[in-house]
């Protein structure tokens, strides 16, 4: 049963890999040229040396001019090596730079709904670690696999005129490596991946050991999985070395064709230029030092090889993030009166996953400007799935969702989002200072203003507390913010944003009793004057007086009274 | 450096296996020197007329050889990195469970340790792509010394110096470079990571307030600054190669400008050279790599063989019979630095007691698990487990008389059968059933077709927050002991979950002495006393 859809993204991440390699080829043609253009510069000098040796085995001393310019095509060769390298350095952070932005743009189109599939710690490994990953693949695979193709050959082209059957015998050992590779295995790649699947299945075992020690060294097992990650090891190191025995044959291979051409070729002119078939010495000596240049680009691509196995695995990941949003027809941009804003929903239905039945199944209501909504029932209920259908966080299935009268499908993210501030269970306290996590709401706001909200959530006192005050760092790596003090960040954001409708998603769900009536005493001065939704299943609710709504299933509940 | 040399004393067992790659990978590097040099001796003995039967014969043994041994080569060193990675993880897990199951695992830092875990990972090259070659290297001077001296001391002494440049100094001047950068580095990267994970996290908040420009902008800045730092690490990695290149060139000219004064071998000591500065090619940036290697080490090390927070007693008293737990004038704060977090704390909870400990978060609630636990020792006072204070007893006697669960608790990528033996390793099938049933969880687990043999998925993603804290609860069930401690078991479940929880536990953990810590209560538990922690003191609530 798991195997078809294991398929059909290996089929995808075949595909995605095609494109890609398709895209980075042209990135890599500098790489390309360069590395063609030190080969070049390798075959002057094996021809300088060759021609020197002459000089000297003959007894002169080689010319000087011919070691001068044996020094210039060093220095030329060294400069190329350095301009190859940043070459390709360029082309794999071009590729991440065009990777990620297409990533992260992908992820942020799909918007909050995301996080109901994925983790994000999840969805961050794939936009920080997997496209790192994938920078072999575009630094030096591409390149790499291009020039082994066309180093060789243009080694083979030189020593043609040197010596045509020389040429030959090259051509032919280096053919061997291929077909070696393909006799060896189907084998090398396959066992190739299977080494590195294995290894990648060690490291993720390890990770999940320690990322749980705790658990572990207090249920009293510690020595017990120190042995079994042992044992662990130890197993992966046979299989692996099972693999490998096979697998290196194809490197055997390389060794062997590269041997070969060399023993061959010494043997041919030593018994050429002892009979004195062969005239030049320098000829023989210039093919026998292009020996291995002609095998280095081959070496380069049976090294890359990894490269594109880890591209494989970053590529399933990158595979299975949600396809591009087509760009929006650009729809008239209706603009909602400012002052007294009134919200409906009218029959709307969303189903999150068909096997859990509708979130909504015909939800209708409407909020009258300036009112406030309590949404009542258990959780389940549908009531956070209608704050994110509200929030443009998902489109319903069917039915309309109104500002004023104005379908909210037909208004642009943005506009949307200036007309609704927001507060859930839980605000996420990006990395920054408070000031900055204020700031966050509208960015343009003056320092005044950012103060004024500060002291509408009564954040100044919790402030007075800390090191920097307004000013002290939280989120990673920084101070940490107890849920009631995070949740006063949010009524500041809400506060500074002053837009007209204001949701409230269970707010004080997670505070202690004290602190959730400090907070909702903020709270409760954000909601005059404004249109208030508020979801919520604790007795909190009564103090925001208001009409209670009471939602089962989705939809909502026959009235049981008002609250 | 020190770190790096520690890491290698731990491979000392492995010395044999270690020693034989590098000499079989010394054999191999000769051979193919040697390869390269007949065939030059090949060509140069025919045209100096002193025929080609030996160095003929001596290419057709080359050969092979050459490839023979290369592949033992690959064999061998590879075998050998597969011990050592396997020491090394086995050292590192055993380390960090004597240290960090307090702070680092105890208290929630999963990045950290997947930082530490990519840090031990960064050491698995140093054997194959530093100490190997760098042992050829080693070897390969004194032959080179020994090969050119023979004909012309002075030519050898020249190529000697560039050759110790190429594999010595630049390596070394590269790592030096890569240890002061690899800071540079590592900010840029952590930078990144925080600005992906911010955004990622704060999905939510990016589309309420329309922030998805600025938080792209964001990253993009990030991922700017860490390609600038890679760049400047290429650029230098680039250049230390091209250096240890034209130091190889540089000796290839001096061989040829001495090469009329002996014509005979000039052929033999061109292509010996070219073939001794190739083996060494690499070196320099093995050299940066050594160096990332060296930071990584100085963590690992750091994180594997610190102090020890909890020292085991010298004499460990015997473990006692009863199941209270009592907290006595307990004054305690992690660091000397920090507030205290108890100050004069008594509590007990006598055998077969329900107590919760309320209070807000950061107000020690915790502590009290870490300090029962022997995670960590009060500065002053005393913790009593059934009458006998703790800090006499074995931690494995303690905390195999108290099962933990917490948020932190985690489930292994493993079956579910895996995961609940964890709580008890000898539990046969009707236990694993039984606690399941206790923790209401065994229907959903008999619903599925591979049924304990089901992979729970990492973090146990494969089910819902719920789901996955009564699996949890099953394994701290499953274990016999007589005290359970539950640390916020459902912080991150919605409100519904967790009252359905806490009224499954009212009657799954009957018999035990159970300490509830909460920021609050939802009203389902069954309780005999509540406690609220205030100014690191416990207070009696109203209960």
């Amino acid at each position: 049963m798991d195997d078809s859809p294991g398929k059909d993204s290996k089929r995808a991440s075949r595909d995605w890999l095609r494109a890609q390699s398709r895209l980075g080829r042209r990135a890599a043609m500098p790489v390309v040229a360069l590395g063609l253009g030190g080969t070049l510069l390798a075959i002057g000098q094996a021809w300088c040396v060759a021609a020197a040796l002459q000089a000297a085995i003959a007894g002169h001393a080689p010319p000087l001019a011919l070691l001068a310019l044996f020094a210039l095509l060093a220095v030329l060769r060294a400069g190329l090596g350095v301009l190859s390298e940043r070459a390709g350095f360029d082309a794999g952070a071009a590729a991440r730079r065009r990777l990620r932005s297409d990533a992260l743009g992908r992820m942020l189109a799909a918007g909050p709904a995301l996080l109901r599939r994925s983790h994000s710690g999840e969805l961050t490994a794939v936009l920080v670690d997997r496209i790192e990953a994938l920078d072999g693949l575009f630094a030096r695979w591409l390149p790499a696999a291009t020039l082994a193709m066309a180093g060789p050959a243009l080694v083979a082209l030189a020593v043609l005129p040197a010596d045509p059957a020389g040429a030959g015998l090259l051509l032919a050992t280096g053919l061997l490596v291929p077909v070696a590779m393909a006799l060896s295995g189907l084998g090398a790649a396959a066992a190739s991946r299977r080494q590195f699947a294995a290894m990648a299945r060690l490291q993720a075992r390890f990770l999940d050991r320690i990322r749980g020690i705790a658990t572990i060294v207090l249920a009293g097992r510690a020595e017990d999985e120190a042995r079994a990650l042992g044992r662990a090891a130890d197993e992966l190191r046979r299989r692996t070395m099972r693999v490998l025995r096979v697998a290196f044959l194809s490197s055997a291979a390389l060794d062997c064709a590269a041997a070969l051409a060399l023993v061959l070729l010494a043997l041919r002119y030593g018994a050429g230029l002892a009979s004195g078939a062969l005239g030049h010495p320098a000829r023989a000596l210039f093919v026998l030092l292009l020996v291995p240049e002609f095998f280095a680009p081959l070496r380069a691509f049976a090294a890359a090889y990894q490269e594109r196995m880890q591209a494989a695995v970053a590529a399933e990941a990158l595979g299975a993030l949600p396809p591009a949003v087509p760009e929006q027809p650009p729809q008239a941009v209706r603009t909602v009166a400012a002052r007294g804003v009134s919200v409906a929903f009218e029959d709307v239905r969303l189903t999150w996953d068909p096997a859990r039945g509708p979130a909504l199944d015909g939800l209708s209501f409407r909020v009258p400007a300036g009112e406030v909504l309590v949404l009542a029932g258990p959780s389940g209920a549908g009531k956070s799935s209608a704050m994110e259908v509200l929030l443009g966080f998902v489109r319903p299935d069917s039915g309309r969702v109104t500002i004023n009268g104005a379908d909210i499908a037909t208004l642009v993210p943005q506009a949307l989002a200036r007309l609704i501030a927001w507060i859930g269970q839980r605000p996420v306290l990006f990395a920054g200072s408070i000031r900055d996590n204020i700031r966050f709401a509208r960015p343009e706001a003056t320092e005044d203003e950012v103060a004024e909200a500060a002291r509408f959530a009564r954040l100044d006192g919790v402030a007075a507390l800390l090191p920097q005050g307004l000013d002290t760092k939280v989120g990673e790596g920084g101070h940490g913010l107890s849920g009631g003090q995070a949740q006063r960040v949010a009524i500041a954001r809400a506060f500074l944003k002053n837009a007209p409708i204001l949701l409230m998603d269970e707010p004080t769900a997670h505070l202690d009793p004290l602190t959730e009536a400090e907070v909702l005493e903020s709270l409760k001065r954000l909601t005059v004057g404004r249109t208030v939704i508020l979801a919520s299943h604790s007795a909190a609710a009564h103090a925001f007086g208001g009409r209670r709504l009471d939602i089962r299933d989705g939809r909502v509940a026959p009235a049981r009274g008002v609250a | 450096m020190t770190a790096l040399l520690r890491i290698m004393a731990l491979w000392r067992p492995r010395f044999g296996w270690l020693a034989a790659g590098v000499i079989v990978s010394l054999a191999a590097l000769g051979a193919g020197v040697a390869l390269m040099v007949q065939s030059g001796a090949l060509v140069a003995g025919v045209l100096l007329g002193a025929g080609m039967a030996a160095p003929a014969l001596a290419l057709r043994v080359l050969g092979p050889a050459r490839v023979v041994l290369r592949y033992l080569e690959r064999l061998t060193t590879h075998d050998a990195l597969f011990r050592a990675l396997a020491d090394l993880r086995v050292w590192f897990f055993r380390g960090l469970s004597a240290r960090a199951a307090g702070g680092l695992g105890f208290r929630r830092a999963g990045d950290v340790l997947a930082r530490l875990v990519g840090d031990v990972e960064a050491l698995d090259g140093l054997y194959l792509r530093t100490l190997v070659p760098l042992a050829g290297a080693v070897v390969l001077l004194p032959a080179l010394l020994l090969l050119i001296g023979r004909s012309d001391p002075w030519l050898a002494a020249e190529v000697g110096v560039l050759f110790a440049a190429a594999a010595f100094v630049l390596p070394w001047l590269a790592g030096r470079a890569a240890l002061a950068a690899g800071g540079r580095l590592a900010a840029a990267q952590s930078g990144l990571r925080v600005a992906a994970l911010d955004t990622l996290t704060g999905l939510r908040e990016v589309r309420a307030y329309g922030a998805e420009g600025r938080m792209m902008a964001l990253v993009q800045a990030r991922e700017a600054a860490l390609l600038s730092a890679q760049h400047e690490l290429a650029g230098r990695g680039a250049l230390a190669g091209a250096a240890a290149f034209l130091c190889g060139q540089a000796a290839v000219l001096a061989v040829l400008l001495a090469a009329g004064s002996h014509p005979g071998t000039a052929a033999m000591l061109a292509f010996l050279t070219v073939a001794a500065f190739e083996a060494v090619a690499g070196l320099p940036r093995a050299g940066a790599l050594a160096g990332h290697a060296a930071t990584a080490a100085a963590r690992v090390v750091e994180a594997a063989e610190g102090p020890v927070p909890v020292p085991e007693p010298a004499a460990p008293a015997a473990p006692p019979k009863g199941s209270s737990l009592k907290f006595e004038a307990v004054r305690f704060r992690w660091q000397p630095d920090r507030a205290l977090v108890l100050d004069g704390l008594t509590l007990d909870i006598p055998q077969g007691a329900r107590v919760a400990v309320l209070g807000p978060s950061g107000a020690g609630k915790s502590t009290l698990a870490a300090l029962a636990l022997k995670v960590a020792a009060p500065q002053e006072g005393r913790v009593l487990l059934g009458g006998t204070d703790i800090a006499t007893l074995a931690a494995a006697d303690v905390r195999g008389r108290i099962a933990w669960l917490s948020q932190a608790t985690h489930l292994f990528d493993d079956t579910i059968r895996a995961n609940l033996l964890l709580g008890r390793p000898d539990a046969a099938e009707p236990d694993l059933w039984a606690a399941l049933e206790s923790a209401r969880v065994a229907e959903v687990v008999r619903a599925l077709p591979e049924g304990l043999d089901t992979y729970v998925g990492e973090a146990g993603g494969r089910f819902s927050g719920g789901q996955g804290r009564r699996l949890a609860l099953a394994r701290a069930l499953l274990s016999t002991a007589p005290v359970l401690i539950l640390d916020e078991p459902c912080a991150g479940l919605d409100a519904e979950t967790e009252r359905d929880f806490f009224t499954t536990l009212n009657t799954a953990a009957e018999g035990r002495t159970i300490l509830l810590i909460a920021h609050r209560l939802t009203g389902a538990e069954r309780l005999d006393r509540i406690w609220r922690l205030s100014a690191g003191r416990a207070v009696a609530a109203a209960g």
